[in-house]
């Protein structure tokens, strides 16, 4: 299903990505570089004439006259390899079949894809790539999704001419994600492209020569990436398969959701394949401004976490003081008891990363009616100058597709390669095709790309805000720069000093910039915040305080946990007769510690509004129903309101939305990305609060891949994860 | 009383001292109270013919099989169910008996076991009767792994 | 209003041909002979169905079906009502109805309500 999508946005694929190519003006690249139409070129596909961008490929001239070549090798959003001849069509006064992929279009080029000759290639080619491959259809995982197999219904003959043996090719272990069966393998070096380009590592490549070319890895060694399971849907046959999904499924027995992820911030588009109530993969789909067509490995497996650790039943915590079972109709009233005896500045609240727009409003508009202000995120950001009133001071404001256009960017105390490594793949795409430059401020790491990296000082930091540091030059002469701040910056005491001397090397770069471009004023953002959370950026929407120093500085006596399991308030920080409410899906870090346990529902089975760190308001849909009681979160809260006595006024998903865009109108604009433009107040109100820089040197907790797949209470949770760790740390063993 | 004897009589068509020895015959095991007149009735009750016959063996149960070729064939050979039995009144069932008997019961042979023992074998078990509709039966259950694990605090 | 009544106020003063009474009397004295005739035939029907309520039960339930109707005041609508409570009867004497017919009637009580308030959907239902 995939592969159909992707072929059928080849034609929106912008034309920066292949500098030599051109394609039909997708609404994408419309908008951002007008294409003019007088320098087009005539070419006569099945005698039609059709007017294409010099430079084109006849494939995509054919593309643009409605007509799909068939291909292996040809993948939009990779290098042209032109070696699986596939797409072979017969061009007159051409004197052989041509690979149209990879053959320019010429001026009155008359092509003709539907000819006799064309048919008779792709027949040819189809016959030879099927002697060496292996008639294991009805036990090969691609079957029902394989683009050989495809394609064979269409050129293949109904019989073999081979007499001979089949090649037979030893099968790698590259790591516990992708099974590889490389008998099957065509070569078309799609996965071995997309290593080197997209992911940016260098791990795959081919051996020998001919009949005996391999694609692998040369030594046994893991395909040491936190994108590699994109090889598996690029893969056009059964070669590069889903370990944890080997055997599970068909495509057509299982249903498919389209929905959001939440594993980072960046709110990668997926879909969900379920069959009787059980999450069976997860693969990407397709969104231009977010994810193009890729998704990480942390995405992609570690679903299998959704089924482990879960909080199937409401629990108790009894006089001997141990979590029994319970019904939701001993828990809600002991809460809801709680609740109403308690004092309102005694009563607070803090949220984790999994936690959707409708369950902190609900949480929210609950504690705001027993006159409780305690509501925190975990995650931590500033709370002096400006803090979260102005929504510009925590987005990433340039937007992912943004990177595209930049020419400069300072990261500062962040790896986006762990972080959100969509956000970083979109760098290292813009720094292969538009020559961007990067720099970093903070742990010297593989980011996949050269990078220059400016030290981990917070001197350096204020050196630049100064425009004392050599690379403020390069800052002032940057047409398009981005400065991109981690989240992580912001655990640190001086987290407002960080951030200020980040909002004016921003502010700088925003007037600097400006001139350059000579636009006076056109609507580039500098300043960028990289989250690693899905739910913060609706939590500060909604108005939740940053940080749990509240709740340290406030000891309350009825604390709620909605999915916090990042470790930020502990038994220790707490009172002793503090009665901890846990709401969440997985048993992690908090909820051994509480005293209630309300069950609710993983991000697949709810649906939930998350806003990803660029601001885009987006929404998953409930692929499976929640395990045992478990509920949907926003409903346990708005049924303890009823308990309590204090009912919230909405009681379906429509009024919880309703009243969410009350406090916050873009949280139901789906899919749309709210500007916000307040650098300069921004700016100003952080010089009046003086900021402080501490010398401690700027640190991203995420350094090597083994780091990037355990973060969080799901992929904690997962087996599939655990075993990158173990991969990823002490190398491949055969169990993996 | 005497026209009840008349009767029996006529149904069965015997001589007198056939129902005489029946009732000898059938007398209960239990020692209760009456055990002639007793077993007498349960066994009519039971087989809705009483009848007399020598004991050609007992079982591992306990369950007693006679003979007695005066009767048709397939009417010649039965079994009278063990003492539980007794007690358990009507809940009887075929499978009780032993399959060594069984054979000799159900003429696949005219030898019984006690005459020609079968032979023992390491891995035979004991017999046990179905157990389908007591207490004891069995109960299938599902052996496969739920599909979401719960933590267990 | 039934359908019936609403058309005789409508044809006010035209004289209607009646279905099988002649007036509101008469009428009434049908209803009476076929609730009698329905009465007696209880343990009859308690006996063929093999229904395990009590004559009383039934008796009560029929009662309840016959009151049911107790505001149609139109002859014609009850001189209906009367010929299908009659074709019921019938039914249900020749066993051409089956035992999950009649149990039918008695099964309100054990129907399970489904509830509609926030709170007892939460309780018992996922979504």
């Amino acid at each position: 299903m995939l592969r159909i999508a992707t072929q059928k946005c080849c034609d929106q694929l912008p034309s920066r990505f292949l500098p030599f190519l051109s394609t039909k003006s997708g609404a994408a690249v419309a908008t951002r570089r007008h294409q003019s139409t007088d320098d087009k070129v005539e070419v006569f596909v099945n005698d039609k004439p059709v007017y294409v961008k010099p430079g084109s490929t006849v494939l995509q001239a054919c593309e643009i006259a409605g007509i799909q070549i068939p291909r292996f090798c040809y993948h939009d959003r990779l290098s042209v390899a032109g070696n699986c001849r596939m797409c072979l069509v017969e061009i007159e006064k051409s004197p052989k079949p041509q690979a149209s992929c990879a053959m320019p279009v010429m001026k009155g080029m008359r092509i003709k894809p539907d000819s006799d000759v064309s048919k008779k290639a792709r027949e040819g080619v189809m016959e030879f790539l099927l002697a060496n491959h292996p008639l294991d259809c009805p036990i090969c995982d691609q079957g029902g999704e394989c683009d050989l197999q495809d394609q064979s219904m269409m050129f293949g003959s109904d019989r073999s001419r081979f007499l001979e043996h089949k090649r037979a090719v030893e099968d790698k272990n590259i790591g516990p994600l992708i099974k590889t069966i490389m008998t099957r393998c065509i070569q078309c070096t799609r996965c071995v492209r997309f290593a080197d380009e997209v992911a940016g590592v260098s791990d795959l490549g081919t051996t020998g020569r001919g009949n005996d070319m391999q694609i692998g890895t040369y030594v046994e060694k893991m395909f040491k990436s936190e994108m590699s399971g994109n090889v598996i849907d690029i893969c056009p046959v059964g070669a590069l398969t889903s370990k944890p999904y080997a055997f599970t499924a068909r495509p057509w027995e299982t249903r498919k959701t389209e929905t959001v992820d939440v594993m980072d911030a960046v709110g990668s588009n997926i879909v969900v394949s379920t069959r009787a109530g059980d999450v069976l993969r997860i693969i990407p789909r397709l969104h231009e401004d977010i994810n193009e067509e890729w998704i990480s490995d942390k995405t992609r497996f570690a679903y299998d976490g959704l089924k482990r650790q879960r909080l199937t039943q409401p629990m108790l915590r009894n006089k001997q003081g141990q979590l029994v079972t319970c019904l939701w109709e001993d828990a809600l009233p002991f809460v809801a008891e709680k609740l109403s005896t308690t004092e309102g500045s005694k009563v607070a609240g803090i949220v984790g990363g999994f936690a959707d727009a409708e369950s902190l409003i609900c949480l929210k508009d609950l504690l705001n009616h027993v006159d409780s202000e305690g509501l925190c995120t975990e995650e931590l950001f500033i709370t002096d100058g400006a803090g979260t009133d102005l929504r510009s001071n925590y987005l990433l404001n340039t937007t992912i597709a943004g990177v595209e256009e930049a020419d400069l960017v300072l990261l500062i105390g962040t790896n986006p390669r762990f972080e959100a490594p969509l956000f970083n793949a979109r760098l290292r795409k813009s720094w292969i095709h538009n020559e961007l430059e990067v720099a970093l401020v903070g742990s010297k790491v593989d980011l996949t790309y050269s990078y220059e990296h400016l030290g981990d000082s917070t001197t350096t930091l204020k050196q630049i805000a100064d425009g004392t540091h050599p690379f403020s030059k390069r800052l002032k002469d940057a047409k398009n720069p981005m400065v991109v701040v981690g989240s992580e910056v912001f655990s640190r005491e001086d987290a407002f000093g960080v951030h200020a001397a980040v909002s004016a090397i921003a502010q700088n770069a925003t007037v600097t910039s400006q001139t350059n471009r000579g636009d006076g004023g056109a609507d580039w953002k500098v300043l960028n915040i990289l989250h690693k959370v899905a739910s913060q950026v609706a939590a500060l929407d909604l108005g939740y305080k940053p940080g749990v120093d509240h709740i340290r500085k406030n000891p309350p006596s009825l604390l709620f946990i909605l999915g916090a399991d990042g470790g930020a308030v502990t038994r220790e920080d707490l009172p002793k007769d503090c009665c901890v409410v846990y709401i969440g899906s997985h048993g992690d870090v908090s909820a051994p510690f509480a005293d209630v346990i309300l069950p609710g529902a993983a991000y697949t089975e709810k649906p939930g509004t998350y806003v990803n760190t660029e601001g885009r308001a987006q929404q998953t849909q409930a692929a499976v129903s929640p395990p045992g009681s478990a509920r949907e979160d926003w409903k346990i809260i708005r049924a303890l309101s009823e308990i309590s006595g204090m009912t919230l006024p909405y009681d379906d998903l429509e009024g919880v939305r309703s009243r969410m865009s009350e406090v916050s109108p873009n949280l139901t604009r789906y899919d749309a990305v709210e500007s916000a433009n307040y650098f300069k107040q921004a700016a100003e109100l952080a010089k009046l609060a003086k900021p402080q820089l501490v010398s401690k040197p700027l640190q991203s907790s995420q350094l090597s891949l083994a780091d990037f797949y355990m973060t969080d209470s799901i992929s904690r949770a997962s087996k599939t994860m655990a075993k990158c760790v173990k991969a990823a740390n002490e190398g491949l063993t055969p169990d993996l | 009383m005497g026209s009840f004897l008349k009767l029996l009589h006529r149904q069965f068509v015997v001589p007198w001292q056939e129902v005489v020895k029946t009732i000898r015959h059938n007398g209960a095991s239990d020692g209760g109270y009456f055990p002639v007149l007793r077993g007498f009735f349960v066994q009519w009750a039971r087989f809705n013919e009483p009848k007399h016959g020598k004991l050609v063996g007992t079982d591992e149960l306990g369950n007693k099989y006679y003979e007695n070729n005066r009767y048709f064939v397939a009417r010649n050979r039965w079994v009278d169910y063990n003492k539980e039995t007794w007690n358990q009144m009507w809940d009887y069932n075929a499978s009780q008996v032993t399959p060594e008997w069984h054979r000799w019961l159900h003429y696949m042979t005219d030898d019984p076991p006690t005459k020609v023992p079968p032979t023992s074998r390491p891995f035979l078990i004991k017999h046990k009767r179905n157990l389908t509709g007591t207490k004891d039966c069995y109960v299938p259950y599902s052996t496969t792994r739920p599909k979401i694990e719960s933590w267990k605090p | 209003m039934s359908t019936a009544g609403r058309i005789s106020q409508v044809m006010k003063g035209v004289p209607m041909k009646p279905v099988m009474s002649a007036n509101p009397v008469e009428a009434r004295r049908r209803v009476l002979t076929l609730y009698k005739q329905w009465y007696r035939a209880t343990p009859k029907i308690i006996e063929k169905f093999q229904l395990p309520y009590t004559v009383e039960k039934v008796h009560n339930r029929i009662r309840e079906e016959f009151m049911k109707n107790s505001h149609v005041r139109d002859v014609r609508a009850i001189d209906l009502l009367v010929i299908k409570g009659q074709m019921d009867l019938q039914e249900t004497i020749k066993m051409w109805k089956q035992p999950c017919h009649i149990k039918s009637y008695f099964h309100q009580e054990t129907a399970v309500e489904v509830p509609t308030d926030f709170l007892g959907k939460f309780f018992t239902q996922k979504h």
